[in-house]
């Protein structure tokens, strides 16, 4: 009876001293920064698997308990939740969460490409901001936009980045051209090029000389009302209503001016237009 | 008993090859290159055209009016890559407009099958009487001849350069900016049409696609179609193409509301070659169909292989009730004008107020 | 003999039930798409299309159900249909990670409650506020090592594609961000 009680009493030590041993406490940071190499301390004496999950990390190597995990700063370059897993018997767990380092890249986004001048609030700048690791800087950040103008001086405007995020609006001005924003941050700038372009076509006219049995038109040059002439390749639309029907040519806008020719067999009528843009109505032709 | 199988076998296979003869229509054949009458002249002419036998097809003709060989064939046949040099002729109907004994109208009604889906083309035939044998006068086409000359090209050429990179953020060109400005949901007996016209607004080329989406009452989705080519798909700066989609079997009854799509795209363009559509009209043709006429005259000097043809038909208010698409078999030589036709549905024609038409082109890469 | 053959049926029987059962609940859950739901009452600089919030709210249960299935079976498929840019690198990387590992993740999407804050004045860009309620387990092969059913906050940022919406950006972050 005395025999059988020492063995059982000494099983249950020996199971409790193993379960002490197998004790895992591992005590991480509560936050890191991105890309920045830390230590987990641990406790317990043994080896173990440790186990460190990201949102794109998931690692598996062994470990001695009691001696401090080393992580490096490429395991923990993405920021968000990690957790640190090590598993004796049972396996004991730690959360840290990985915050985003400096501003260091800027996701800079400028439309349209192309916008008509004179157009209130059309062009809209929008910019994200992001660390070295691609991850999106939470903390609010100063960002700078200047504005080079085809018709002014350069200006700059500052936007302060809420969840990583600024953005402003601006009207077009009444010269086409080239027009510059750079988003800078730091020593971080993105450059980006719109284009002003004509808006609708102003006053447009077009005049007819007889040459035999065709007529030729020409408009003189094409321009919107704030006297931007109008791309070269602009469909310009001319329409001649006589006796025989109606003839309509569609023809590109060649160095500021469109032309065409229509035969005529008698008096006929002549209009031209440019996209909802209405011209002038020739009558050509007849005895006079 | 040799010979008794022998002389069996013969005659057997004398029958088999009669039945396969019949069969393969040789009666009718022969019937229909016998040409005793102005229609069974006009049955053979069109049967040599559809096996492509033109010697034998010339040899029916009437040469009074000096027609060459080669000129026939090239109308019948087409040239320079255009649509009736893909195409075969399917089905033909024929009827006598006007018969005497000596000369005869004879009215054929050709039904080509082309890469682009079918075409018809009606056309009257003379017939003469040569003594037993009727032959068909051809009229002589009317090729245009143009001078040999030199023709400066000078319109706009858009290309467009650089890597294309989903980079977001980065450095990047929007697609062009279109605008769909009319769109009008009609009942046919086919089924629903969505008609309209879309414009592009931008200052460079755009190529589209528009499709519109049929919605039920309850939002979710009924059919959705595309436009496939009832459009003039590459559109340059401020120029205005009609769209027709089509839904067959569908009932307006059905479609609480149409959700449209204009998807575009930067592509390189060329403002060459420019088009002038002359002399439109409608009028009732042969057949008492209206139809949209007029002819293509190309003012560059590039061949236009194939030419499509588009027609937004609009009523007293401007609105679009009809959009008609077709082809052009014949290829537009420059400087060289070429007719068209486009059909209108009887009921929409009683209302035609006025009409727009825009021509597509199609030219093959040149060496 | 007559013992053993029975058991043996049994046996085979149970095996193949069990096999049938399982394939059934990852069908229930392939087809059943977690809930989302969207409030637009405070975006910013403008209003959100009845239509585009919509397929905003479909496509992000999509992309968290794609999730779910990559990350528990470990196979990058998936990921091209509702991910690009760099929430797709992320989680091809994760992927790649876990295989080398022999871990996977399992994913219990109890819903998301998502906040839409930002939607660019040309209809480019949204971000979005979720406050998801994920049970999640890791498994080392069969043994599960972690299991945590605490609520997240993701701060997402979706663009548009041809036909759908796509997640750009899928970042955990702290409670305090929001």
């Amino acid at each position: 009876m005395r025999r059988i009680l020492l063995i059982w009493c000494l099983m249950i030590g020996g199971f409790a001293l193993s379960m002490r041993a197998q004790e895992v406490e591992l005590r991480a940071p509560s936050k890191v920064i991105a890309g920045a190499g830390f230590a987990i301390a641990t406790t317990g004496h043994g080896s173990a698997t440790f186990y460190l999950v990201g949102p794109n990390r998931a690692l598996k190597r062994t470990i001695q308990l009691g001696q401090e995990i080393t992580i490096s700063g490429n395991d923990v370059a993405v920021s968000g939740l990690y957790q640190a897993i090590a598993c004796g018997s049972p396996c004991a767990n730690t959360t840290f969460q990985v915050l985003p380092s400096a501003p260091a890249r800027l996701s800079f986004l400028l439309h349209p490409s192309r916008v008509p001048v004179s157009s209130g609030n059309a062009i809209n700048a929008t910019t994200f901001v992001f660390d070295r690791f691609h991850n999106t800087v939470l903390k609010s950040a100063k960002v700078d936009f200047h504005v080079s103008l085809p018709d002014g001086p350069t200006m700059t405007r500052t936007g302060q980045t809420t969840r990583g995020i600024t953005w402003f609006e601006m009207g077009s001005t009444a010269k086409q051209g080239r027009l510059q924003i750079i988003a800078a941050i730091g020593e971080t700038a993105e450059p980006r090029v719109i284009q002003q372009v004509a808006s609708d076509a102003c006053g447009l006219r077009m005049t007819a000389v007889p040459a035999g049995r065709y007529v030729k038109l020409e408009t003189s040059a094409i321009r919107d009302c704030a006297g931007n002439p109008l791309p070269d390749g602009t469909i310009v639309s001319f329409t001649k209503t006589d006796n025989a029907g109606r003839s309509t040519i569609d023809t590109p806008i060649k160095k500021e001016k469109a032309t065409a020719q229509f035969e005529l067999t008698g008096r006929a009528r002549i209009s031209v237009a440019c996209g909802v843009a209405l011209g002038n109505e020739l009558e050509v032709g007849g005895r006079p | 008993m040799k010979t008794i199988f022998a002389l069996a076998l013969i005659i057997a296979t004398a029958v088999l090859l009669a039945a396969g003869w019949v069969q393969a229509g040789g009666m009718k054949l022969r019937a229909e290159r016998s040409a005793a009458t102005p229609e069974e002249a006009v049955h053979a002419l069109m049967a040599d055209i559809q096996a492509h036998n033109w010697d034998h097809a010339y040899a029916l003709l009437d040469h009074a009016n000096d027609l060459q060989q080669a000129d026939f064939v090239r109308e019948v046949a087409g040239s320079d890559g255009s649509l009736r040099t893909y195409s075969s002729l399917q089905t033909y109907e024929i009827w006598p407009v006007h018969v005497e004994a000596s000369h005869a109208t004879i009215r054929v009604r050709m039904n080509w099958s082309s890469a682009v889906g079918s075409l018809d083309e009606v056309r009257d035939l003379s017939v003469v009487q040569d003594g037993s044998v009727g032959r068909v006068v051809w009229p002589k086409p009317n090729f245009a001849n143009v001078p040999l000359q030199v023709l400066p090209v000078n319109y706009l050429r858009w290309d467009v350069i650089g890597r294309r990179s989903d980079d977001w953020g980065a450095g990047s060109v929007d697609t062009p900016q279109v605008r769909i400005i009319s769109m009008n949901a009609v009942e046919r007996p086919t089924g629903i049409v969505i008609l309209g016209e879309v414009e592009n607004e931008d200052t460079v080329p755009a190529y589209l696609n528009v499709s519109a989406t049929l919605l039920k009452a309850d939002g979710s989705q009924l059919a959705q179609q595309d436009t496939f080519d009832a459009i003039a798909h590459s559109l340059l700066p401020k120029q205005v193409s009609p769209y027709r989609i089509d839904f067959p079997g569908y009932r307006l009854q059905d479609v609480k509301s149409v959700r449209m799509d204009a998807r575009p795209l930067l592509v390189p363009a060329s403002a060459d070659p420019v088009v002038a559509i002359e002399n439109q009209n409608i009028i009732k043709d042969a057949l008492g169909r209206s139809i949209l006429k007029g002819s293509l005259l190309n003012q560059s000097g590039q061949v236009v292989n194939i030419a499509q043809v588009l027609g937004a038909f609009y009523d007293s208010s401007g609105k679009v009730i009809w959009v008609s698409d077709g082809y052009v078999d014949q290829a537009l030589m420059p400087q060289g004008p070429v007719p068209f036709a486009l059909d209108i549905p009887p009921d929409v024609a009683t209302r035609v107020h006025s009409y727009h038409v825009v021509v597509n082109h199609y030219a093959a890469p040149s060496v | 003999m007559k013992p053993l053959i029975l058991a043996s049926t049994l046996f085979a029987s149970a095996c193949l039930l069990v096999a049938h059962l399982r394939d059934t609940s990852i069908e229930v859950r392939a087809a059943s798409l977690p809930k989302v739901i969207l409030n637009a009452e405070s975006i910013t600089p403008r209003a959100i299309e009845q239509r585009t919030g919509e397929m905003v709210t479909h496509n992000y249960a999509q992309a968290w159900q794609d999730m779910a299935a990559c990350v528990e079976t470990n196979r990058t498929d998936l990921v091209n249909d509702y991910f690009t840019g760099e929430a797709k690198a992320r989680l091809t990387h994760l992927i790649s990670d876990q295989r080398k590992s022999g871990l996977r993740t399992h994913y219990e999407d109890r819903g998301h409650e998502v906040k839409a804050v930002f939607y660019s004045a040309d209809g480019g860009e949204i971000q979005l506020e979720d406050r998801a309620q994920v049970e999640v387990q890791i498994f080392d092969g069969q043994k599960m090592i972690y299991s945590s059913a605490s609520p997240r906050k993701y701060l997402v940022l979706m663009t548009p594609g041809a036909d759908r919406w796509y997640v750009r950006s899928l970042e955990s972050v702290g409670d305090e961000t929001f």
